[in-house]
């Protein structure tokens, strides 16, 4: 099981990498799965790897997945290669690798002979899975999004990822808009769904300090946003997501804007004889950051700016 | 045409838990191929396509007291509907164990009897032929009639016979697969990519699977696995090569067979670890024409072959290798 970085032709590869927990990078792609087709944007750098998906030029997700997340990481690219690869596909292609009950590592390399994504167990000499999967050149993300700060006072809130996603479940109204609005006095969020009848949802910084977990706002402030959209931020949140109960951060930033930002445990699982601390403590390397970007719905009727 | 046989306590394990649940998932139609001493569940023998599979009992395996007569050298065929069998023997089981476990004093006799019979079934002016499963309950006899097809004629049960035949034919080198589980995991997170499997088997003891499309290519190599029949020592060297290169030079050199076959085939194939299996062995045949599954029993709690059952599948082809 030779792991040169040099390929047949005696050129290094631009990336050799091996992790150990592929369920968690599962999870982590998962997370931005919000059709069934979806032509995902991959760029490898050497800080890691950052996959991103969109639609329509109003939605945009990235997936960072740094290099400490990986056992090994060997990066010899010139440059920041990019391709283009189904994400529906590669996340299934990863779910074959994680077989319950073994030691999930794999290597990942880049390119292979036809510019394909190789994927290859590592766990035993006598039983092995691979994969190569098919890339190609990919389309320019024709939206740039450039997320810049709503003014001086940052504009944000992080709730219980738990919270979010059921407040958003529960405003779910066919063919409406969501209304998010930030008030400093007193601090609180609102989510408001119109449809037969309205529905909202507060929270309430100082009432519920487990749900809204940090707040930041110094002038009222009103946008809507396209449901599906806002859906699609924590429609496919991982369970361990849910579970751990981590917060979710929301930013507002100019012209409204919406950064939405999960954070995935990638950690390994916990293993009698591992050295890995898992009292409850996530490393930060051992962690998966997630990122989507809303754009508001715009009309006359917009309250700012 | 006469057939009866008390089912033993051992038989009734042997179907119910075991053997009827793997063959379910064969094919609702199955033939029942009965000897003089053998007993026989048989698949898709008679029809091209699917996958075919034969379960061979020898009568003491299942019965005591096993009768048969025909003016076909004593052999009787006929085809069944697995499920309606299935249920039948279920609910005779249920009142057998009941009237048997509240016997007063001692042991009580009861067998659960099966039977060849032609009865008149309801709103039918016409005998027709059921297989009868028959048992004492508390107040009464408790039968359950199953209907079959009419037994098969002289003509058709030489080409059933003949077919059986061809169905023994044994690979040349066959490959024992010690974690049916993983491989069972393995092709059920597979079958999704695509519709049809290469499944190569080489002299060295290596089983390749790989499923490709024009998107994707997914493989699975199980290496060093022991070979029955023809061996040969896996080449110097080589050990670094990918899964691929090393199947391909294996077939050029003579070393190992490929074949395709359909995914949905060789998933329904590894069902038969329903019946329990020890382990399962692969092989392909003669020029390609068919890849063969064989799963083997053991005497329990030995190591030695149970040579009253035997279980193997044989899946169609699609494409002739390049051997």
């Amino acid at each position: 099981m030779s792991s040169s970085a040099i390929d047949a032709d005696g050129d290094a590869l631009d990336l050799v990498c091996q992790l150990d927990n592929v369920q968690g990078i599962v999870d982590a792609l998962t997370s931005v799965r919000w059709k069934r087709h979806q032509d995902a944007v991959v760029e490898l750098s050497e800080h890691g790897i950052v996959l991103i998906v969109e639609e329509s030029s109003c939605l945009q997700a990235k997936v960072y997945l740094q290099k400490e997340l990986f056992v090994k990481y060997e990066y010899s690219a010139e440059g920041r290669p990019r391709f283009g690869v189904s994400l529906g596909l590669f996340v299934d292609c990863l779910n074959t690798f994680s077989v319950p009950g073994n030691s999930n590592s794999i290597e990942i390399r880049y390119p292979g002979p036809d510019m394909q994504l190789l994927l290859k167990s590592v766990d035993s000499l006598d039983a092995c899975i691979y994969a190569e999967v098919r890339t190609r050149i990919p389309d320019t993300i024709s939206w740039d999004y450039n997320f810049e700060p709503a003014g001086s006072t940052p504009l944000h809130f992080t709730v219980k990822s738990a919270a979010l996603k059921e407040a958003i479940d529960d405003l779910e109204w066919p063919g409406s808009n969501i209304q998010i609005t930030l008030q400093p006095n007193p601090p609180c969020v609102t989510f408001r769904g119109e449809g037969h009848g309205d529905l909202q949802i507060d929270f309430m910084y100082y009432a519920n300090t487990d749900l809204l977990i940090a707040f930041s706002c110094d002038r009222q402030i009103s946008y809507r946003y396209k449901y599906k959209f806002l859906r699609a931020t924590t429609a496919n949140i991982p369970g361990s997501v849910i579970r751990d109960n981590r917060g979710s951060k929301l930013t507002i930033g100019r012209g409204g804007m919406l950064k939405v930002q999960h954070l995935v445990s990638v950690a390994k699982p916990p293993v009698s004889h591992s050295h890995v601390d898992y009292a409850g403590y996530q490393q930060p390397s051992r962690i998966a950051y997630i990122e989507f970007f809303v754009k508001p719905e715009v009309d006359d009727n917009t309250v700012n700016d | 045409m006469k057939f009866k046989a008390n089912l033993t306590d051992h038989g009734v394990n042997l179907l119910e838990k075991r053997f009827l649940p793997a063959l379910d998932k064969m094919g609702k139609i199955c033939h029942l191929y009965l000897t003089r001493d053998h007993f026989f569940f048989l698949h898709n023998l008679l029809n091209g396509d699917g996958i075919q599979s034969i379960a061979q009992f020898k009568k003491e395996a299942l019965f005591e007291d096993y009768r048969i007569s025909s003016q076909n050298e004593d052999r009787i065929a006929f085809a069944i509907d697995l499920s309606l069998l299935h249920r039948a023997l279920r609910s005779i089981i249920t009142v057998y164990a009941e009237f048997s476990s509240h016997g007063v004093g001692g042991v009580v006799s009861n067998q659960i009897q099966i039977r060849l019979v032609k009865k008149l079934p309801a709103h039918s002016q016409q005998p027709t032929p059921f297989l009868t499963f028959e048992t004492k309950g508390y107040k009464s006899a408790v039968i359950q009639d199953v209907p079959i097809s009419k037994p098969l004629s002289r003509a058709d049960m030489a080409e059933l016979q003949a077919a059986l035949d061809t169905a023994q034919e044994m690979p040349r080198t066959l490959v024992k697969v010690r974690d049916m589980n993983q491989l069972e995991q393995f092709v059920d997170r597979m079958k999704h990519v695509g519709d049809v499997m290469n499944v190569s088997i080489s002299k060295y003891g290596d089983l390749h699977l790989q499923i490709s499309t024009t998107l994707i290519t997914l493989g699975a190599e199980f290496r060093k696995l022991l070979v029955l029949g023809e061996q040969a020592e896996v080449p110097r060297g080589e050990g670094n090569l990918s899964a691929q290169t090393r199947t391909q030079r294996a077939i050029q050199r003579g070393d190992a067979m490929i074949v395709q076959v359909s995914v949905k085939h060789f998933f329904k194939s590894l069902q038969c670890h329903l019946a329990k299996p020890d382990c399962a062995f692969y092989g392909i045949t003669s020029q390609g024409a068919c890849l063969t599954v064989i799963f083997q029993f053991f005497v329990p709690g030995t190591r030695q072959t149970d040579k009253s059952i035997s279980l193997h599948c044989r899946l169609p082809v699609l494409d002739p290798g390049s051997n």
